[in-house]
């Protein structure tokens, strides 16, 4: 460690480098990255959004009225896609490029060069991704999960959605071991791994289940190229192969995938609770504990999301019970954020709000998704609105809501200027309220048993999708109003104190000046 | 990080496997806490933890069996 430390400092004179364009392109800089990250998923948020409202346009009455229902499908499965892979996924890790550093102490993340790679792959990803759109036939149509036999199907569009996952997910391995290895070998001298911030410790562990299983998603979807194009008959239950089979190898990536886009969350809500409660965090240790035992249970519940395929019925109970045995951590680190506000010296600032309302509406996305880990209940609603209400109500008010959070919390610290508290708190209030009139009514569509990724329906559905889709819109429109708040707070914000939340107690509100120098720690800080 | 050659005296198999369990139920002494903090390595605590994760599996496993028969 001493020997990263000393490279770093030799270096101290060189802060010199290339301008304009050439400064993003070549950069090792973990700040600069971080930005690039940033600004990339907010991009993609944005495409992934505008695909949210075609959909939600379309559904906004019962008929066939602005898309075709082909191309209703190559919407419903890009916004899946998009969002998960290329707005919430590289949001968490633009966070963790610029706050994993500065809050160990560390001058940088350990493999600058790869870390410079690894965001510069996103780019190309995503052109093939929406790219797909305009080549014959369109864009993959088959879903965000992409089950044979449709994605053994599909045009050319699906080739391209294949390769952009490869190298996403080549992307998200070296992010991942460039977080493992900065936060094990580069903290500074008396940041023991008890003493790490529970930012960097659920990123820590996030970046583990990354490892683990990003290469079985690259994997099936090899398995799947070269059932398309190789003549070989993995899941082409005529050449002898099993189209269940995917679902078990895709869902062995994709429920850990779920907790990849949630610990970081609860990383950031952690952070900021405590800061605006003016208490320390409840419970520290057993959330580390929680985070890691989520993290353990999540490779044991994929097949909850297959039930309906077909399952003897011990396999059904052992995924109904490892399943339901989750919300014991999830319930602790909501008894833990809640013991932490429980009489603490409250301000309630928009990252704040952000936080309690992350904790709200989590709480009811967790409760819905214990309801559909229940066999019975599962086999009713499986592929019905009650799923999307569900995994939105998580993955929003869950991921996109604590991002928001962070992002107001952070942002003094990044830019040197704070955002304008009044229009956070719009931005908040409107969040919050078109949020749940989009997703809340899509519950009682779910349990009216309205199917998902359909582009029509019957006409006892029209009212809530109405209330629905209107809430769509207005949730788009907010995150207008996020983009002007951080713009103006970038351009024209009054000038930030080196520490505007008196709770803030991490490193680098306690050891860096605001807005944090393009170098840091490059004498790492004595922690104690 | 803490490495120092009194330290890793003090491993045993049996302190892992009381992190490990106490972290499945989220509950630990501060005083047992701080000195596994001390004591354990990162590679301690997964082996432990993946061992753990396997027991778990099997205990669900078992109780599945259980309420079958």
């Amino acid at each position: 460690m001493a020997a990263v430390h000393g490279d770093a400092h030799g270096h101290e004179h060189d802060d010199h480098h290339p301008s304009g364009i050439m400064r993003w392109i070549t950069t090792t800089n973990h700040k600069d990255i971080g930005t690039m990250y940033l600004w990339f998923s907010f991009a993609m948020f944005l495409v992934g959004g505008t695909l949210a409202m075609g959909i939600r346009a379309e559904l906004y009455q019962p008929g066939i009225q602005i898309l075709e229902p082909e191309l209703f499908n190559q919407f419903t499965t890009l916004h899946g896609l998009i969002m998960v892979f290329g707005a919430i996924m590289p949001a968490f890790v633009g966070f963790a490029n610029w706050q994993v550093p500065m809050m160990i102490g560390a001058p940088d993340m350990a493999f600058a060069r790869m870390n410079n790679w690894s965001f510069w792959l996103l780019p190309v990803a995503a052109t093939l991704l929406v790219g797909s759109f305009f080549v014959p036939g369109g864009a993959a149509a088959g879903g965000w999960t992409f089950y044979p036999p449709l994605s053994t199907q599909g045009g050319l569009g699906v080739d391209l959605m294949i390769f952009s996952v490869h190298i996403l997910g080549a992307s998200s391995i070296m992010g991942s071991i460039n977080i493992i290895t900065t936060i094990l070998n580069m903290r500074a001298p008396g940041m023991t791994m008890m003493k790490m911030p529970l930012f960097v410790w659920t990123w820590l562990i996030t970046a583990y289940l990354l490892v683990l299983v990003m290469p079985v998603l690259a994997g099936v979807v090899t398995m799947l190229l070269t059932d398309r194009h190789f003549g070989t008959s993995f899941f082409n239950a005529a050449g002898g192969g099993d189209p269940v089979m995917f679902q078990h190898i895709f869902w062995f990536f994709g429920h850990p995938e779920v907790y990849i886009m949630i610990l970081p969350s609860f990383g950031i809500v952690s952070e900021v609770i405590p800061t605006f409660s003016r208490k320390p965090l409840f419970g520290y240790s057993s959330m580390v504990y929680a985070t890691a035992s989520i993290a353990i249970l999540s490779c044991v519940v994929w097949a909850h999301h297959m039930f309906t395929a077909g399952m003897p019925t011990v396999g059904q109970l052992f995924f109904m019970y490892a399943t339901m045995l989750i919300a014991v951590p999830t319930g602790v680190k909501v008894f833990n954020w809640t013991a932490t506000m429980w009489r603490g010296s409250m301000s309630f600032e928009t990252p704040m709000l952000f936080s309690i309302g992350f904790i709200f509406l989590f709480v009811i996305g967790g409760f819905s998704g214990v309801i559909c880990a229940i066999v019975p209940i599962d086999i009713q609603v499986q592929d019905t609105y009650y799923v999307i209400a569900h995994f939105h109500y998580v993955l929003v008010s869950g991921s996109l809501f604590a991002l928001f959070a962070g992002a107001y919390y952070w942002i003094p610290k990044w830019t040197g200027r704070m955002y304008n508290e009044t229009l956070g708190k719009w931005h908040f209030w409107l969040s919050m309220f078109f949020f749940n009139m989009t997703f809340f009514v899509q519950h009682f569509l779910g349990l009216a048993g309205m199917p998902r990724r359909i582009p029509d329906y019957n006409l006892q559905f029209a009212d809530f999708n109405m209330i629905s889709s209107l809430g769509a819109f207005g949730f788009g429109l907010t995150q207008l109003l996020f983009l002007y708040i951080m713009i103006n707070c970038i351009r024209s914000g009054d000038k930030a104190p080196q520490k505007p939340w008196d709770g803030a107690t991490t490193l680098e509100w306690t050891h860096l000046p605001t807005p944090a120098p393009y170098h840091s720690f490059e004498k790492p800080p004595i922690v104690k | 990080m803490s490495n120092s050659p009194a330290d890793k005296n003090h491993v045993s198999v049996w302190q892992i496997a009381k992190a490990v369990l106490s972290a499945f139920m989220g509950i630990r002494k501060k005083s047992d806490l701080e000195h596994d903090a001390a004591t354990l390595k990162p590679a301690h605590v997964i082996i432990g933890g993946i061992i753990g994760g396997l027991l778990f599996v099997i205990g669900v496993f078992s109780v599945v069996k259980l309420v079958i028969n």
